[in-house]
C-alpha cells in the first residue's frame, strides 16, 4: 500500500510538471523585442578580473590565510552572480536565435543556428562552472575553472552581434558591458 | 454505466484505437511518416494490438490464458514502439545541436539506466495482485515500462525547458500526449498492482486508464489536425545599444 501511494505521488508530481512546462512554453512566446529587452549586460572584464589565477595568486601571496580565504569566497560569489547572469543571458539568446532560424535570410539562418549553438554551449559550461564554484566555496584554495565560459561568453558577444547586424544593421545587441 | 463490458467501456477501448489508426492514415496522408516513422508505427501497430486484444476478450474460443498471452504480446511490441517514440523525439529535438548532442545523449542514458534500475526495485517490492504470473506479470510489467517511461519524458521536459529549447510542433504534442497517459497509467497500476483494490475499484481505474489514453488519442489529433499559428515573421527589434562601445570592446577581445 505504501508502494502504490508513493507511486501514485510521483506520477501526480509529474503530470503537475509536464503540463506546467507545456503551459509556461505556450506562454513563452514573446516577441522578439520583449526577449532581447530581458538580455542584461555582464562586465566581462570585472568577471575576468575574478577569475584570473594571477590575481589569486596575487591575493594568496599579500593576504594571510584567513584574510585570503574570507577574500576568495566574496570573489568566488561575486563571479557565481556574474555566471549566473550569463546563464540567463544564453537563455534568451536560445529563444531569440531560435526565433530567428525561420527566416527567409540564408545567412541570418547560418548566423542564428551558430548563435544558438554557442549559447547552448555557454548555458551547459555555465551550469558546470557553477558547480564547480559551489565546490570552491567550500574550498577556496582549490583551482577555479571558469574559463571556458569566459571564452564561451566571448564567443557568444561575437555570434550575437553578428546575428544583430543581419537582423538590422544599424541597431546592433550587445550583451557586454564596457 | 461504470461496469465492465458496459457500452461506454467498450465504446472506451474500442474508439481511442480506430482514432488512433485514422491518425496514422493522416500521419502518412500528410507525408509526416518521415518525420515520425516510430510514432506511425506506433499508431498503426498499436492501435492493431488493441484491437486484437478487445476481440480476444470478446471470442468465446479464445480462453483466459491464451486472452493473457495475447496481452502479454501487445504489451511488449506497445512498450518496445512507446521507447522508439521517445528515442525519435529526443533525436528530433536535442541532436541537431552540436553543442548539447553529446551531453543530452550521455545524460539521457545515464538517466535511462537509473531509470531501468528504479523500476527494476519497485517491482522486486511489488507482492503481485494474483497468484498466476501470467495475470500479475502484465500488470508488474506494465508498471515497469510506465515509470521508465514517465521519467524519460520527464526529463526531456525539463532538459528542454532549462536550455530553453522550442519543440516543433508534432514532437511537442506527440511527448504530451505519451506523457499525460504514462503518468496517469503508471498511477493507476500502481494501485492495481500493489494495493489489491477491490473488484469495483479495477473497474473505475480501468475506466480512468481508457478514459486518459482517449484524451491523449485527441492531443495527438489536435497537434496533427490543427496547423501552427503562422506569426507574421518581423526583424527582431534588437535593443537600443552603443555600437561604438561594443565595437571596442569585441576589438580588445580579438587583439588579447
Amino acid at each position: 500500500m505504501t508502494l502504490a501511494l508513493v507511486l501514485v505521488i510521483v506520477a501526480a508530481f509529474a503530470l503537475v510538471v509536464i503540463l506546467g512546462l507545456t503551459v509556461s512554453t505556450r506562454l513563452q512566446l514573446s516577441p522578439g523585442s520583449a526577449l532581447a529587452r530581458k538580455i542584461e549586460p555582464v562586465d566581462i572584464e570585472a568577471f575576468r578580473n575574478l577569475v584570473d589565477p594571477t590575481e589569486n595568486e596575487y591575493l594568496q601571496r599579500r593576504l594571510s590565510p584567513a584574510e585570503f580565504r574570507k577574500v576568495q569566497r566574496e570573489r568566488l560569489r561575486a563571479a557565481a552572480a556574474y555566471i549566473r547572469v550569463a546563464g540567463r543571458n544564453a537563455a534568451v539568446l536560445v529563444a531569440i536565435g531560435q526565433a530567428a532560424l525561420n527566416a527567409s535570410d540564408g545567412a541570418t539562418v547560418d548566423a542564428a543556428r551558430q548563435l544558438v549553438d554557442n549559447a547552448l554551449l555557454l548555458r551547459r559550461n555555465a551550469s558546470v562552472a557553477l558547480l564547480r564554484i559551489y565546490f570552491a566555496l567550500a574550498w577556496p584554495h582549490s583551482a577555479l575553472a571558469a574559463a571556458p565560459v569566459l571564452h564561451g561568453y566571448e564567443q557568444l558577444n561575437g555570434r550575437a552581434m553578428l546575428l544583430g547586424r543581419l537582423q538590422n544593421p544599424g541597431v546592433p545587441i550587445r550583451i557586454a558591458a564596457n | 454505466m461504470l461496469q465492465a463490458h458496459s457500452l461506454l467501456w467498450n465504446y472506451l477501448w474500442v474508439a481511442p484505437n480506430l482514432f488512433l489508426l485514422g491518425l496514422g492514415f493522416l500521419i502518412w496522408k500528410r507525408g509526416l511518416s518521415r518525420q515520425v516513422p516510430a510514432f506511425l508505427a506506433f499508431a498503426v501497430l498499436g492501435a492493431l494490438g488493441e484491437l486484437v486484444v478487445f476481440g480476444a476478450d470478446l471470442a468465446p474460443f479464445v480462453s483466459a490464458p491464451n486472452f493473457w498471452r495475447i496481452e502479454w504480446a501487445n504489451l511488449l511490441l506497445e512498450s518496445l514502439l512507446k521507447f522508439l517514440v521517445i528515442g525519435e523525439i529526443f533525436a528530433r529535438v536535442f541532436t541537431q545541436y552540436s553543442s548539447i548532442s553529446r551531453v543530452s545523449r550521455v545524460a539521457v542514458s545515464v538517466f535511462g539506466s537509473a531509470l531501468v534500475l528504479l523500476a527494476g526495485v519497485i517491482a522486486g517490492f511489488a507482492h503481485g495482485d494474483n497468484s498466476r504470473f501470467l495475470i500479475s506479470g502484465v500488470h508488474l510489467l506494465e508498471q515497469t515500462v510506465f515509470v521508465i517511461e514517465s521519467g524519460l519524458i520527464l526529463f526531456l521536459f525539463l532538459f528542454a525547458s532549462y536550455f530553453r529549447l522550442s519543440w516543433d510542433r508534432l514532437s511537442f504534442g506527440v511527448l504530451l500526449g505519451f506523457g499525460v497517459s504514462a503518468c496517469v497509467h503508471l498511477a493507476m497500476l500502481a494501485i492495481v498492482a500493489n494495493a489489491s483494490p477491490s473488484e469495483h475499484v479495477r473497474t473505475l481505474s480501468d475506466f480512468l486508464d481508457m478514459g486518459a489514453f482517449h484524451l491523449c488519442v485527441l492531443i495527438w489529433l489536435y497537434y496533427v489536425l490543427v496547423p501552427q499559428k503562422v506569426v507574421k515573421k518581423s526583424v527582431v527589434p534588437l535593443p537600443e545599444n552603443n555600437l561604438a562601445v561594443w565595437n571596442r570592446e569585441l576589438e580588445r577581445l580579438l587583439q588579447q
